[in-house]
């Protein structure tokens, strides 16, 4: 999940920086291991910033308080790597040419402008770029310039083309991940990508880290506020960050130290939960996962192990599941479903998928990471539409979810930030085979090939399936080789399966599983 | 089943225990002759069917009755695969028709081995249970094993519904709860694949925001229905209205065949209009009842004067009502009183018992008849049924309700009705009273009039009632906001594609909203291969079905307030929140006064903070509006007069508002800020272009007309008693348009102006600043400045007239409702200013007045508004205005930019 190629720019709105203890940004530093910060505009806050540069070692920037004026300054992010900010748009109609010359410059990877966003007027059908007359007279043409602008969610990629003359907007492109050709010579071509936080469950603030390199912004992750700090444990609230913070634990290595006795004076804190916390702030200190309970396994007990499967599809709301990939830890061998020719044609991959499955392997179990929420589901929904003749037998399968074991019946606590398989996986020391994909990128790469035939880099897009699967088993195997609480303290502390007693984490650990993108899980 | 099958074939043998006649002549007051008009309405045989005829065996066989015609027409139209829309009368028996098209498909697929399921949404969850043991009785009596089960919020998650999902025939649910199962439809795929009857109860009630919303979600149900390979029927069942098939088939988006000859019989009908006597002028701050003894003085009588002015000239509604109920049942009338709130309801069982002991010497047996009790939906379900049951056992002997009881929740049925004023429909006021009748018997109904526009307009002109027409329910969904958020539901369902170009919209607006979508990251995909929604999850949480925007403000009791207060309302729209919900306003609601005491606009979720309060005034809100680049889309001409409709943009500034006393209606303090922030939104609009010569002749003859308290120098202009007609006129159009459409006249606004072309998208600024929308006036202020800076370039004179347009960003459909039927609009508007008996050229509330004018009913001129109606409308010869015209063509005076909303 971490090349080092470029930098790592990582994005905090100040929100996030003002509510959280100082400590909580000391761990945000240690984990995300940021080489510059940027705390977004457009509105000055010179707290959140002071904030910022008291807890963060890598240097940081915050438009709003350049003090350049109107002119664009350079803020270098690695060697012979920069980007180029301005405090907001009227700097760029101030001092175009600056900007416009700056911007050509090769070492440049993108342009920071926070008040850059996109206003939608649905009684007009219409969505509009602000500022767009600025950028127009701003930016270089000919050329496609990354804009990276804190008012837009961290995730958003559009390819904007503005006439140069009016900032009329010419055309969108939608995938300039796939495609990011500029549009010509009277237009400027901007790509504007976002930094700012996602809108999710609870409204909690999220923050992102995008790795820059000299053609802009190759990948971007998100966090949640409270994947960090105190609030990363389980069973650790704001309400209850803050009470351990008044009595001066602010850090998990306090909460280590901090006697079981005094987590149960806290209200609505009982036995069970302050031990679950001292648990999960272990495992996040030492990476090694522990199971929670005695519960086996799923399949842990089979002669022969589950197979792991992992599809891919052309979108959240799938017309095809173009490929399914299935791991067979008995033999090591990875087999793979792919529909190459005709993505109008569902049936056949899925006919190959189920002749196999049901011939080859009629006696085994399958394991998926939060299948239920999206690959049982839609196998589900496919095989009774396309193929109703396998239907039952389909259903008579038996399906396990190691995600829904670990997280959702709290068997197990987990080392990660989030629940994403990748960053579960690479907590726990699996070599991925960094084929820079996320499963919304290989959708759009399927999306393209439907509509124009262009072939995907099938090797790649296989390589990525096959890695979720193999990604899959190791986290199996870590879980059962992990030990389990019961065993380094009293048996009675095991807490009782499927106990709800922690369920008010406010984190992404229990938050509702449903998957919001193809890159989540 | 609304209709008793077990009911005893009764005949008018017995006759009701109390006529029309015999009411006005025992109740014990003086009344003024014409005070209580008593119409005699006829009452229809039954006409039916043999169920054999219709049915097959297995259903004709243990129906206990027979068919009525109407039932029968509407299962021969299904058995021809059609969709039915029944509009008949209360009572007539609607439900019987889907549930029996239940058992024909029940029967037909078990005989192949197969589902059948029917998917049934009713408008509120008290029916929705109702209906459940009531269809669960009728199946059990047609022994037929079919499981009827509601599923809603109030179902317990997890286990009993994925049983409900996965074994229920029939589920019952609304339409909030069908929007968000839809995110889940593969939960649902047994259901839905075996889904072959969808029943839309009470459709009638889906008008306005809330019926465009319903409108969507039957797109995306049926999409998703699609997916399954169903293709089910509908059955709408629908209260009298004067649309029924446009309507269903607006909400469906598929043809509908109407079934409205109603073959239910009813008896005679004594319809007695009351309106209450004269009291005395309000002079010391209670309302003292002159032809009352002395201890019948009603104080504090917040509830009737919400919206009224100090002219109180007859004893409220709200008093008089429950006498008449009390007066009622002490005469063996079984009687319902419909009240317009819970607190009402209430209040009104204690006034009908204090009534009988105050008047010991007429009631001479005052427990006699007085078993009665209030209803409505604030009661516990058990204390509802207890009631219910009570009633229709003949226990109690009268019900004060709210319209919980108007919609077909089983009591049987009543020998009279009453009404605490005018329910303000037509078809809510034939459903109201369809509750009085038994079988054939003759039956009494009596509509108490309030003092307000509609009662008044109403008991004036009784005929109004008996019309044929009914008014027509709108359903709108040209309204992009509205389609553009379920938009993004449908493809969060399933991936949006070709098959829904035509299907769910036309391309163009498709692929215009996707790309709109796209462009702000929500959506991803294209139509060829399909789009899905990237957006934040569960976009079906988003949808708000009071409000076009999605700005949707949650009603909170402040901090501190005991829960016991909560006044339990709908959440509000942004719109209604900066007109009624800012800061220190006090509202009534349910009878109980609340004061806002915070209102949060920009949080994640909006919120609106009361407290409830007993104060002695209610607060007015001031409102300066100006019209924007209204484009004109479709015109035509009426007469001389051009009618237009069109899009435009209309600025809101809800700036101040007062303090109005409760009683007397002085203003104890004025012009206190809002603190809101003005609303701009784009919306329909339609408006009247009063042709040049009418306009010169009207100027001229009511030039003389001033107003003293208005100051400036518009009230010296020449035009001044011109424009007060138009303003007039634009009031009154707008105060009747609910005689005609099922609208809420909270949800139209209206400006009257001398410069119409000022307000109209000027072509000089078309190509300036479109990149960004910027440069329009973002407050009022700025926007009269531009209106009169755009009046000054006029080129040519500009046309005079008034515009009327949809109160809600993105409109609703009634400007456009209006556009359509404007001459009958204009004809109830110029009906309501002659027949108004108040004597003022500026007019009364009960006419012209508007207590949401912006302009404080300044100027008004009734005489100048007829005449402006009546030239459009023809009933004046042109040539009546000929001596008006000045003889010299270009003497008119300089036009000032006025406008008045």
């Amino acid at each position: 999940m971490t090349g080092r190629d470029g930098a790592r720019l990582l994005a905090l709105p100040p929100s996030a920086v003002l509510e959280r203890p100082l400590e909580t940004l000391r761990d945000v530093e240690a984990t995300l291991e940021p080489d510059v910060v940027w705390v977004l505009g457009p509105s000055r806050e010179p707290q959140a910033f002071a904030r910022v540069r008291r807890v963060f070692d890598a240097p940081a920037f915050h438009p709003p308080l350049e003090t350049s004026g109107d002119s664009v300054s350079r803020q270098p992010i690695a060697d012979g790597l920069e980007i180029a900010t301005v405090k907001g748009a009227s700097a760029l109609r101030a001092s175009s040419e600056a900007v416009s010359s700056t911007l050509c410059d090769s070492d440049i990877a993108a342009l920071v402008c926070d008040d850059v966003t996109t206003t939608t007027r649905p009684t007009a059908l219409e969505t509009t770029l602000e500022h767009a007359s600025e950028l127009a007279a701003a930016l270089p043409v000919g050329r496609t310039t990354t804009l990276l602008t804190g008012s837009v969610p961290a995730g958003y990629d559009e390819l904007w083309h503005l006439e140069r003359e009016t900032g009329a907007i010419h055309a969108v492109d939608h995938d300039p991940e796939l495609e990011c050709e500029p549009a010509g010579d009277d237009c400027v071509s901007v790509r504007v990508r976002g930094g700012g936080p996602t809108e999710g469950y609870g409204g909690s603030a999220s923050f992102a880290v995008l790795e820059c390199d000299p053609d802009g912004v190759a990948a971007i992750d998100t966090y949640e506020a409270t994947d960090f700090g105190l609030e990363a444990v389980s069973g650790i609230g704001p309400k209850t960050a803050d009470r351990l913070a008044e009595q001066g634990v602010t850090t998990r290595e306090a909460l280590l130290e901090t006697p079981i006795e005094t987590l149960t004076a806290l209200p609505n804190v009982g036995q069970t939960r302050a031990r679950k916390m001292h648990h999960h702030a272990t495992v996040l200190e030492t990476g090694e996962p522990r199971r929670l309970t005695d519960e086996s396994l799923p399949g842990e007990n089979w002669s022969k192990p589950p197979l792991c499967l992992d599809i891919e599809t052309d979108g959240l709301s799938p017309t095809i599941l173009w490929q399914i990939g299935v791991y067979d830890p008995a033999t090591d061998v990875y087999r793979a479903f792919v529909e190459r020719d005709d993505p109008a044609d569902p049936a056949s991959v899925l006919e190959a998928f189920c002749d196999w499955l049901l011939g080859v392997h009629p006696n085994r179990a399958l394991l998926t990471w939060n299948g239920w929420r999206f690959d049982y589901r839609h196998l589900g929904a496919f095989i009774a539409r396309h193929l109703p003749y396998y239907a039952d037998e389909w259903e008579s399968i038996p399906k396990f979810d190691l995600y829904l074991w670990a997280v959702g019946d709290e068997n197990a606590l987990l080392p990660g930030r989030t629940n994403e398989l990748g960053v579960v996986a690479d907590a726990l020391g699996y070599e991925d085979a960094d084929t820079a994909l996320d499963g919304a990128q290989t959708a759009a790469a399927y999306q393209r090939f439907m509509r124009t035939g262009d072939p995907l880099e099938w090797d790649r897009h296989e390589a990525y399936c096959e890695d979720d699967c193999r990604a899959l088993w190791h986290v199996y195997e870590r879980f059962r080789d992990a030990p389990r609480v019961c065993q380094d303290a009293n048996g009675s502390e095991t807490p009782p399966a499927g106990s709800s007693a922690d369920s008010n984490r406010s984190s992404s650990a229990t938050a509702d599983s449903e998957q919001t993108g193809l890159g989540d899980f | 089943m609304r209709i008793d099958e077990t009911e005893d074939e009764r005949t008018d043998g017995d006759d009701i225990p109390i006529t029309g006649d015999e009411l006005v002549e025992t109740y014990p007051r003086y009344r003024e002759e014409g005070d209580g008009y008593v119409l005699e309405l006829p009452g229809r045989a039954a006409a039916t069917v043999p169920n054999e005829d219709v049915l097959r065996p297995e259903l004709s066989g243990p129906l206990e009755n027979a068919l009525y015609a109407h039932q029968a027409d509407a299962l021969a139209a299904l058995e021809r695969n059609e969709n039915v829309c029944v509009a008949t009368s209360t009572s007539s028996g609607k439900t019987r028709v889907y549930a029996l098209q239940i058992a024909r498909n029940y029967l037909e697929a078990r005989a192949r081995d197969a589902d059948a399921t029917a998917y049934v949404c009713y408008p509120t969850k008290a029916l929705s249970r109702d209906q459940e043991r009531e269809l669960n009785d009728f199946f059990d009596r047609l022994g037929l094993d079919i499981s009827v089960r509601v599923y809603d919020g109030d179902t317990e998650p997890g286990e009993t519904r994925r049983q409900i999902r996965e074994e229920a025939d029939v589920i019952i649910s609304n339409f909030a709860g069908v929007n968000t199962y839809l995110h889940d439809h593969d939960r649902w795929a047994r259901f839905f694949a075996a889904c072959d009857l969808i029943v839309i109860d009470e459709s009638h009630t889906y008008t306005g925001v809330h019926g465009m919303h319903v409108a969507w979600i039957v797109r995306r149900l049926k999409r998703v229905l699609d997916y399954y390979d169903s293709d089910p029927q509908f059955v709408l069942t629908s209260a009298t209205i004067g649309n029924p098939g446009e309507h269903s088939s607006a909400l469906i988006d598929e043809p509908v065949s109407v079934v409205d000859e109603d073959g239910s019989p009813t008896g005679p009908r004594d319809l007695v209009l009351w309106n209450p006597p004269p009291q005395a002028r309000d002079g010391g701050g209670n309302a003292a009842d002159v032809s009352a003894e002395a201890d019948d003085i009603e104080a504090d009588e917040p509830e009737a004067d919400e919206s009224e002015d100090a002219i109180l000239e007859r004893v409220p509604a709200t008093v008089e009502a429950p006498k008449l109920l009390s007066h009622l049942t002490y005469h063996d009338a079984q009687t319902l009183l419909f009240t317009p709130s819970r607190k009402l309801a209430e209040l009104s069982v204690k006034r009908a018992s204090k009534h009988r002991h105050d008047r010991r010497r007429y009631y001479t047996n005052p427990d006699r008849g007085s078993a009665i009790e209030p209803y409505h939906a604030g009661h516990s379900r058990r204390n509802r049924h207890g009631t219910e049951h009570q009633l229709k056992t003949g226990v109690l002997d009268g019900v004060a309700s709210t319209n919980a009881l108007e919609l077909g929740i089983n009591v049987g049925e009543m020998d009279a009705t009453v009404q605490l004023g005018y329910p303000g429909q037509r078809q809510s006021f034939w459903q109201q009273i369809g509750r009085a009748g038994r079988g054939t018997k003759r039956a009494l109904s009596v509509l108490v009039a309030d003092h307000r526009t509609l009662d008044q307009y109403v008991v004036q002109n009784p005929d109004y009632l008996l019309e044929n027409d009914v008014e027509d329910a709108v359903v709108d969904v040209d309204n992009e906001a509205v389609f553009a958020r379920h938009l993004r539901c449908a493809a969060d369902e399933l991936a949006l594609g070709e098959r829904d170009v035509g299907a769910f919209a036309e391309r163009e607006r498709l692929e215009r909203a996707v790309e709109m979508w796209r462009r702000a990251g929500q959506l991803t995909g294209y139509l060829e291969t399909g789009v899905s929604y990237v957006g934040p999850p569960r976009p079906q949480g988003s949808i708000s079905l009071y409000a076009t925007s999605g700005e949707e403000y949650e009603v909170e009791l402040a901090d501190g307030v005991d829960g016991g207060h909560d006044p339990e309302m709908e959440p509000l729209a942004e719109e209604r929140v900066l007109r009624d919900f800012h800061e220190g306003a006090v509202r009534l609601h349910q009878g109980q006064q609340y004061e806002v005491c915070e209102v949060d606009h920009g949080s994640p979720r909006p919120t609106v903070r009361l407290r409830p309060t007993d104060v002695d005034y209610y607060t007015r809100t001031r409102t300066d509006v100006t019209i924007l680049d209204a484009v004109s889309e479709e015109s035509r001409d009426v007469g001389e007069f051009t009618l237009h409709f069109g899009q435009g943009r209309v600025l809101v500034y809800h700036g101040t508002y007062d303090k109005v006393a409760v009683h007397g209606g002085e203003k104890k303090e004025q012009g206190i800020p809002t603190e809101n922030p003005p609303l701009s939104i784009e919306t329909q609009l339609c408006w009247l272009e009063v042709p040049d010569r009418v306009e010169t002749a009207l100027v001229e003859k009511y030039r003389n007309f001033s107003v003293p308290e208005m100051d400036g120098d518009l009230a010296e202009t020449a035009h001044l008693g011109y424009a007060g007609g138009l303003h007039a006129a634009e009031h009154a159009t707008i105060g009747v348009a609910p005689l005609e459409l099922m609208v809420d006249k909270r949800d139209l606004g209206g400006l009257a102006t001398l410069s119409i072309d000022s307000h109209l998208e000027q072509e000089a600024t078309a190509d300036a600043d479109v990149a960004a929308g910027g440069g329009a006036p973002q407050n009022v202020a700025a926007a009269e400045a531009t209106v009169r800076e755009i009046a000054s370039d006029l080129e040519r004179d500009p046309s005079s007239g008034w515009f009327i347009y949809d109160g809600i960003d993105g409109g609703l459909g009634f400007a456009r409702a209006i556009y359509e039927n404007f001459e009958a609009v204009a004809a109830r508007a110029r009906d309501l200013i002659t027949d108004c008996d108040c004597g003022r050229v500026d007019g009364c509330p009960a006419c012209v007045m508007d207590d949401q004018c912006g302009n404080d009913n300044q100027p008004l001129h009734r005489d100048a508004a007829v005449d402006v109606l009546d030239q459009l409308l023809g009933n004046e010869d042109p040539g009546a205005l000929e001596a008006h015209l000045p003889e010299n063509e270009h003497g008119g005076d300089r036009r000032p930019p006025l406008f008045y909303s």
